[in-house]
């Protein structure tokens, strides 16, 4: 029964003999001037995966047999836990979270070698081999300093189960989601090394490794969507982001790779800003290393915490270090090759590269800001002896004028156009759409919108809308007239034609959708902590409770405190049950299970608390405008990076060529 | 090519006013939001210079000391860290894991001469992951003098 964790534990150490064929031989290949060696390179990166499958596999069945003989699965599981969250409790913890990275990195690396061998011969040596040093330096991790193989002897009669936050459905997805967005960035990292390295620093690498881009970056947003997702409805608070510094980790990678896929359009149409695009795909990988090592490390925790593991502590500088010199050190040395190159300047404030340039410097700050507010804290306790947070407040106040300054942009840059805008154009295509912002101001206003952030997303949100929307009708209205077509097949058209731009049209009215969410439910979310006596009944927004009585519920794995309250809206009466939950093994802690109905204007989200004298009940009641909003927007944003996958290399080719 | 000039020359201007504009924006809104954290021995040795100033203060719920206003949702309680106790008061709902001899971390404003009067209270999330504080000597050196008293 329990050969399986050893059969794992063989297959990962042999992964890590095979990465290090993966890592020589290709550059022993080019080095001799013998292709076969680059072949073997590829055939390791195929095995390396086939093995690290197994590793997986091992720990999951180790876990699937309950056996805690494996310190791992002893402190991740237990006898009563669901076979459901068995299966996926391999990502429930350290370890088993960062086996799951190394085996997603060595899945996109022999995707890659699988995909890009015959296209990109040059390139296609160190790509393996810097994929392959990637992999190594994880397994090292994994296998020495974070060790799910571990045995304990003698076994426990029983595991220490796993987290009850954690036995959730948004574990399940959450952590596989955010990995495959931190993981994915690394084949386009590992591309833009081979350019460096191979002297082309032209825009081939950006071409051929825009679709993982684009997968990366979705997947990404859904993972960190997921896990705000996650944290509404499970943690309590009635809230979907704190600052935190697990949340901002995730966050800092998507800021610079949000500016790398907007930047790297101005590349390819006028070959400008090479070296900021290396560098943002240098810094987008390290931040998700940086991310993945924060929350993975314990050094959160605490910075004491961490230094009492010093091998793991020192590994992971160590590991940091040598990816950051060897990358911006590359980049310094082939400096002199992107110079030069460049067709023209910089030259208008108001054309569609500067647009560009203003939403990477926006995206940029915003990362720093947060890399700032993370790390700071950190620094100071590892410095002196004092201990500081740096709270929400400094980041929201930072984040608004940011995020208005970006739908600012995202309402002109789109349809501005390349290298300079004409006095005609910018009456025609802004006249509209600045009316109708102006007068989204002034009907905020009337409706009682107080809030100078408010009022002003709401201006903006309708800028970018009317613009959005009149560029559609522009393009479909010029093929109408072109094809004799009707509307329809002629906006099917149009959308066909330039998958990628309407795509990314639609994930910034995807992003639209969720700053709705993120203003209603930020500035008008209001909350009531109160006691409540059986039969009594609260008001809140337009919602009547009443607290009907205390019940109790159960499952094979744990028991609950449960209370009834009903709510009324009009002819409109629901049920509500929010849960005070204690698991059966191991961990006596209480979780608190709210009771959220979800319309599509507002959510109603009900907790209880502590019972208060003989029959009263503690409750918070929380009325959150427009947060749903958040989940749909990130849906829409996801369908539209789906529009732009479907695109071919094909235009990209054509318009390189016209311009 | 004076006008070619004039409008680059404008756009630097325009990236050097917006980059300067959102430096001070993060700097100003930096400072104003950190907040220190204090064990209650500290706190006791410079009460008078942190008057006014938010704060964290962090220990162990004192065995004995919850006291909850029947009928509403007021709570006290004492903070310590062993050396040094602290009387906090509280007012909502605590979280899941607040106990008595269990880590606790409180924010609020430091008044001179006041009770401490948290907006927040923090308790230890779970086994595996807890705020910053939690892990700090303030608690270990009030779980060490605990165990003192009790041998």
């Amino acid at each position: 029964m329990s050969a399986w964790i050893e059969v794992g534990h063989f297959a990962a150490l042999a992964a890590l003999v095979l990465t290090v064929v993966q890592l020589v031989a290709p550059l022993a290949g080019i080095g001799l001037g013998r292709p076969v060696w680059i072949r073997v390179g590829r055939q390791a990166a195929f095995g390396v995966l086939l093995l690290l499958t197994v590793a997986c596999a091992g720990v999951m069945a180790s876990f699937l047999n309950h056996d805690f003989s494996v310190g791992y699965v002893a402190g991740h599981a237990s006898r009563e836990l669901p076979i459901f969250y068995l299966a996926t409790a391999l990502w429930g913890g350290h370890e088993g979270s960062l086996l799951l990275w190394v085996w997603l990195l060595s899945l996109f690396a022999a995707v890659a070698a699988w995909r890009h061998w015959s296209t990109h011969p040059l390139s296609m040596p160190w790509v393996l081999a810097i994929l392959g040093a990637t992999v190594l330096g994880f397994l090292l991790l994994v296998l020495f300093l974070s060790s799910p193989f571990e045995r304990l002897f003698p076994p426990p009669a029983d595991g220490r189960d796993l987290n009850p936050l954690l036995q959730d459905p948004g574990m399940v997805f959450h952590p596989p989601f955010l990995y495959l967005g931190y993981v994915g960035f690394a084949v386009p990292y590992a591309f833009a090394m081979a350019a460096l390295i191979t002297g082309q620093t032209g825009g081939e690498w950006i071409l051929a490794t825009r679709r993982w881009t684009l997968f990366a970056w979705a997947m990404l947003t859904i993972g960190i969507v997921f896990g705000a997702y996650w944290a509404y409805y499970e943690l309590g608070w009635g809230g979907y982001w704190a600052w935190d510094p697990v949340e901002n980790a995730s966050f800092m990678p998507w800021l610079t790779a949000t500016a790398f896929f907007h930047s790297v359009m101005v590349q390819e149409r006028r070959g400008l800003f090479r070296t900021w695009n290396l560098f943002l795909i240098i810094t987008t990988f390290a931040l998700s290393l940086l991310g993945t090592f924060l929350v993975r490390s314990g050094v959160l925790s605490s910075v004491h915490a961490f230094a009492t593991d010093p091998g793991r502590g020192v590994f992971i500088l160590v590991f940091m270090t040598v990816i950051l010199l060897f990358s911006f050190g590359l980049l310094t040395l082939r400096a002199d090759r992107l110079k030069g190159e460049g067709q023209g300047r910089l030259e208008n404030p108001l054309c569609r590269e500067s647009a560009f340039l203003f939403n990477n410097l926006f995206l940029v700050v915003g990362a720093l800001t947060v890399l700032l507010g993370t790390l700071f804290p950190l620094a100071v306790e590892t410095l002196t002896d004092s201990k500081v947070s740096v709270g929400p407040p400094y980041f929201n106040q930072v984040f608004i004028p940011i995020m208005l300054g970006m739908l600012l942009l995202m309402g002109v840059g789109p349809i501005l156009p390349w290298r300079r805008t004409p006095a005609g154009t910018l009456r025609r295509r802004f006249l509209i759409p600045g009316l109708v912002a102006l007068a989204g101001l002034g009907g905020g206003w009337i409706l009682g919108i107080g809030h100078p952030y408010g009022l002003a997303a709401l201006a903006l949100c309708l800028l970018v809308l009317s613009t959005h929307l009149d560029d559609l009708w522009q393009g479909t209205r010029a093929r109408m007239r072109r094809d004799g077509a009707g509307a329809l097949s002629a906006l099917g058209r149009l959308v066909r034609r330039d998958k990628r731009r309407y795509g990314g049209l639609l994930t910034h009215l995807g992003l639209l959708v969720m700053v709705a969410g993120f203003i209603g439910s930020g500035l008008f979310q209001e909350e009531r902590d109160l006691i409540l006596q059986p039969g009594e009944s609260t008001r809140i927004g337009e919602w009547r409770l009443t607290f009907t009585a205390m019940g109790s519920a159960a499952r094979h794995n744990w028991v609950a405190d449960e209370a009834l309250v009903r709510a009324e809206r009009g002819s409109l009466v629901l049920e509500l049950r929010p849960q005070k939950r204690v698991y059966n093994t191991g961990r006596s802690q209480p979780t608190t299970e709210a009771a959220i109905h979800t319309t599509w204007l507002e959510d109603l989200y009900v907790v209880i608390g502590d019972p208060v004298g003989e029959t009263g009940r503690a409750f918070r009641i929380y009325r959150n405008p427009l947060v749903a909003w958040v989940w749909w927007g990130s849906g829409i944003m996801g369908l539209g990076v789906l529009l732009a996958l479907f695109q071919g290399r094909r235009l990209s080719r054509t318009r390189a060529v016209v311009a | 090519m004076t006008i070619l000039h004039n409008k680059r020359l404008l756009l630097i201007l325009t990236l050097l006013v917006v980059v300067g504009a959102l430096l001070a924006l993060v700097f100003t809104s930096f400072t104003d939001a950190l907040v220190y954290f204090h064990t209650p021995t500290e706190i006791q040795a410079a009460s008078s210079r942190l008057d006014g100033k938010k704060i964290r203060i962090g220990g162990m719920v004192q065995a004995g000391s919850l006291h909850k206003t029947p009928d509403t949702l007021q709570v006290a309680f004492l903070v310590t860290d062993g050396s040094s106790q602290l009387p906090v008061t509280y007012e909502g709902m605590l979280p899941d894991l607040f106990r008595e001899g269990q880590g606790v971390v409180v924010e609020g404003t430091w008044r001179h001469g006041q009770p401490f009067q948290a907006a927040t209270v923090l308790a230890k999330h779970s086994e595996d992951y807890m705020p910053v504080e939690m892990t700090e000597a303030g608690i270990e050196k009030a779980r060490q003098s605990i165990l003192k008293t009790l041998q």
